[in-house]
């Protein structure tokens, strides 16, 4: 038997409970820690696109770099944005370093809900702000002159095309640009029905699926050809959101718009953005136009398969079509920032400035896992390296694409922007399932815009203004550097 | 000599506090006041403000009704509404009338009706999510099973596909609703058959009547209550079709697939208004709980 006497009442325990925990809790306040970075973990939130994929494959080497671990998350960026509101509006921290659409970098920076990085930069010249492409800083990652995020992945739109098809067909595709949406129209015409290979040819396929993959495909075309959404914005203050979209620059978009559905396949009301590529990919579409990452895509019978596709080694790259006035390239892509409830801001910083970095974004299109699968880079001298050139020879083009790129034009970041995408997705996708003409598509999309900026307090505008051009980010560019 | 044992006078009842009821009861009072009227309460007060997350992160003030207006002004939500009553009607007419003839037929002793009932289950317990990312490619055009199916029977289909097109969408995202749900129709009804007292059928089968008439007249008055429950409960649940529309369509091609349920998910989780939203949400609490309720007036009205 044990001579210790271990009863103890319960009022004992409570008072000794008691007693551990505030010890516990002033102990805790009054002993400071030094953070080591092997202590950290950083938890980074991305959307799920390629870039992604190479970034999870690198991650040790920042771990090596820096000793600070990560814990990388990729989702779609529906649920991407609605966890991330959802965690900023109850202030609960999801994540370190999260993507950052730039249709959502005005409401993040004027919420707080994201660092401004600037002063990030200017004390790091190491991040070699002058290396970026000044037209994707100024479509994806500026705000009122602040830099918000830096570009991790940065897409253009590019025509692809089968080249051996095109042959055969007698088309030869001005590689250098140098040609009209009409006459990329009359090729898909007369690419559309012909046999060939044992197939049946259709000449181009669509990404027709509403609100957001439709008007992602469709303002391309419409601002090549003039269309401009609002009176003023971003350029010119003070800012006016007067639609300006029921013109006949986009009357003459929508109707080629429609005459190239009736070139595609007719399920392709229905295709979202990878709907619409690896469509390409399965050998009966003669070409299309399509964000620039389809350039590897494509080459890949499914999405990170590691697989050739059929057209692999046939696929035929060239800049986009012109319309009337100067070509207007439609930029997006994924651009890094770090959350204002973050407690590693620091090692957040790190992060960010490693994943946008020349030298990890080279590795990234290195990286092999997948056959190769990331060319977005954002810094222009990744675009004349030799050896990118050799697994990627697009690349000359698609600089040549962004450097006419304007995000801000093609698909402005007006605070409303997903409700108004929502209204032109649904009626684009109206006219071509043949529910509305192309004139009363237009007169009702601004008709309705006009109705939700009124109601959202922008018409008349108000607030501040800021004269976004892509002068002051060039500007704001040589500060920082 | 017997031992007698006396049995204990029993205690004096203690007479319990008239509060002792309310008491016992307020946890679970207090949980559902939590869980279902606050939300509910939040949501009716934020239908009155102007809140869109991307103007900013807070209500920028009252507005009355205005949220319910610009919901009813566009035709949205009236035309949301008129798809979501076509698919909720439809729907739960058709699971409930081949439930019931799956359930007749489980009830006579087929061989392998054993597997039958295991199986059966199965659609059921598959997340919708999956049953919509299964039927997108058995509806591909390109090869899928449904098209190759209606097409070998001379059935002609659309050129966009049968969720391409506005006249069928619709009822391909019910087909697969249909798919996944009518063995849940069929189960409840064989459970409820099951409990008919076969004296009953025996009778009316020695009294020479009919199979149908035996159906309509003996044995459907006898599951009613089970019936009517089921009905109640698949009607709300497809009035609340969110994961298939998703899915399969995002509401298209243009709205003809378009439900409620997809309409407040645009609303609030896409376009981030949360004032518009909450306007949204409190019209479809009414609107069900209106048709629920006649629904209960009429079929239960008998029931004591």
């Amino acid at each position: 038997m044990s001579g210790f006497d271990f009863n103890i009442s319960r009022r004992g325990l409570l008072k000794s409970g008691i007693a551990l925990a505030g010890t516990a809790a002033i102990g805790g306040g009054l002993v400071p820690r030094p953070a080591r970075a092997a202590d950290t973990t950083l938890r980074v939130l991305l959307a799920g696109d390629p870039f992604y994929y190479a970034i999870e494959g690198l991650k040790d080497q920042f771990q090596q770099e820096t000793g600070v671990k990560l814990q990388i998350e990729a989702i779609s960026l529906e649920a991407l944005q609605a966890r991330l509101t959802s965690s900023f509006i109850s202030n609960e921290p999801d994540a370190d370093v999260i993507s950052v659409d730039q249709m959502w970098l005005g409401q993040y920076l004027e919420s707080k809900w994201i660092h401004p990085l600037n002063e990030f930069i200017k004390a790091d010249s190491d991040t070699h702000i002058e290396d970026f492409i000044p037209e994707v800083l100024y479509s994806m990652n500026t705000w009122r002159g602040q830099v918000g995020t830096l570009p991790v992945a940065a897409y253009g739109q590019m025509v692809l095309y089968r080249k051996d098809f095109a042959d055969k067909a007698g088309i030869s595709v001005p590689e250098d640009g140098s040609w009209t949406w009409e006459q990329y129209l009359a090729a898909i015409q007369k690419m559309h029905g012909q046999d060939f290979d044992g197939h049946k040819m259709v000449g181009t396929v669509l990404a027709g699926q509403q609100p957001a993959p439709i008007v992602h495909m469709y303002s391309q075309l419409a601002a090549s050809m003039g269309t401009r959404w609002f009176k003023d914005f971003p350029a010119g203050t003070p800012w006016d959101f007067q639609p300006t979209i029921n013109s006949p620059e986009n009357l003459a978009a929508l109707k080629l718009f429609g005459d190239l559905y009736k070139n595609a396949p007719a399920e392709s009301v229905g295709y979202n953005w990878f709907d619409a590529g690896m469509r390409f990919a399965k050998g009966d579409i003669g070409m299309f136009y399509w964000w620039t990452p389809y350039a590897y895509l494509c080459k890949k019978d499914g999405y990170m398969s590691g697989k050739d596709s059929v057209v692999a080694d046939k696929l035929g790259m060239a800049r986009l079509p012109k319309g009337p006035g100067e070509q207007v390239v439609s930029l997006g892509g994924h651009s890094l920032g770090i959350t204002a409830n973050t407690p590693n801001r620091d090692a957040s910083w790190q992060f960010v400035k490693w994943a946008t970095s020349a030298k990890t974004q080279k590795a990234m299109g290195l990286y092999n896992k997948y056959g190769y699968q990331f060319s977005d880079f954002a810094r222009p001298s990744l675009y004349k390296d030799a050896e990118l050139l050799k697994i990627y020879p697009h690349l000359t083009a698609q600089l040549g694409d962004l450097e006419r790129g304007n995000g801000k034009v093609v698909r402005p970041p007006v605070p409303v922007y997903t409700t108004l995408e929502g209204i032109y997705g649904l009626n684009l996708n109206k006219v071509l399932t043949g529910q509305l003409t192309p004139e009363n598509c237009l007169l009702e999309t601004s008709t309705f815009f006009e109705t939700i900026l009124k109601g959202n307090f922008l018409i008349p505008y108000q607030q501040a203004s800021y004269d976004d051009t892509l002068a002051a980010t060039e500007a704001l560019m040589k500060s920082l550097a | 000599m017997s031992a007698v044992t006396l049995a204990a006078p029993p205690r004096a009842r203690r007479r319990l506090p008239d509060y002792t009821p309310w008491l016992l009861i307020s946890p679970s009072i207090l949980l559902l006041v939590a869980l279902i009227a606050f939300p509910l309460l939040f949501a009716l007060k934020n239908s009155f403000y102007f809140w869109n997350l991307q103007m900013g992160p807070a209500p920028m003030g009252f507005i009355g009704l205005d949220n319910y207006k610009m919901a009813l002004s566009n035709g949205m939500f009236l035309g949301s509404l008129w798809t979501t009553l076509q698919m909720t009607l439809v729907g739960t007419v058709v699971e409930f009338c081949l439930g019931l003839a799956i359930a007749l037929l489980l009830l006579r002793r087929l061989p392998g009706i054993k597997l039958t009932r295991v199986l059966l289950i199965m659609p059921t317990t598959i997340a919708p999510i999956v049953v919509g990312f299964l039927f997108r490619y058995m509806y591909d055009p390109n090869g899928g099973l449904i098209p190759w199916l209606l097409t070998s029977a001379g059935i002609p289909l659309p050129a966009a596909g049968l969720l391409g097109s506005p006249s069928t969408a619709l009822w391909a995202v019910l087909f697969a609703d249909i798919w996944q749900w009518t063995p849940f129709f069929a189960i409840v009804l064989y459970a409820a058959l099951l409990a008919v007292p076969g004296e009953i059928v025996e009778a009316a089968r020695v009294d020479g009547v009919s199979p149908w008439k035996q159906l309509l007249h003996v044995k459907l008055p006898l599951i009613r209550k089970t019936a009517l429950i089921v009905v109640m409960l698949r009607f709300m649940q497809i009035f609340n079709t969110f994961d298939l529309v998703v899915v399969l369509t995002k509401g298209g091609p243009g709205t003809a697939s378009r439900t409620l349920g997809y309409s407040l998910y645009q609303a609030g989780m896409v376009d981030f208004n949360i004032g518009l939203s909450s306007a949204m949400t409190w019209m479809m609490v009414i609107i069900v709980n209106a048709i629920i309720g006649l629904f209960v007036f009429f079929a239960f009205k008998d029931w004591d």
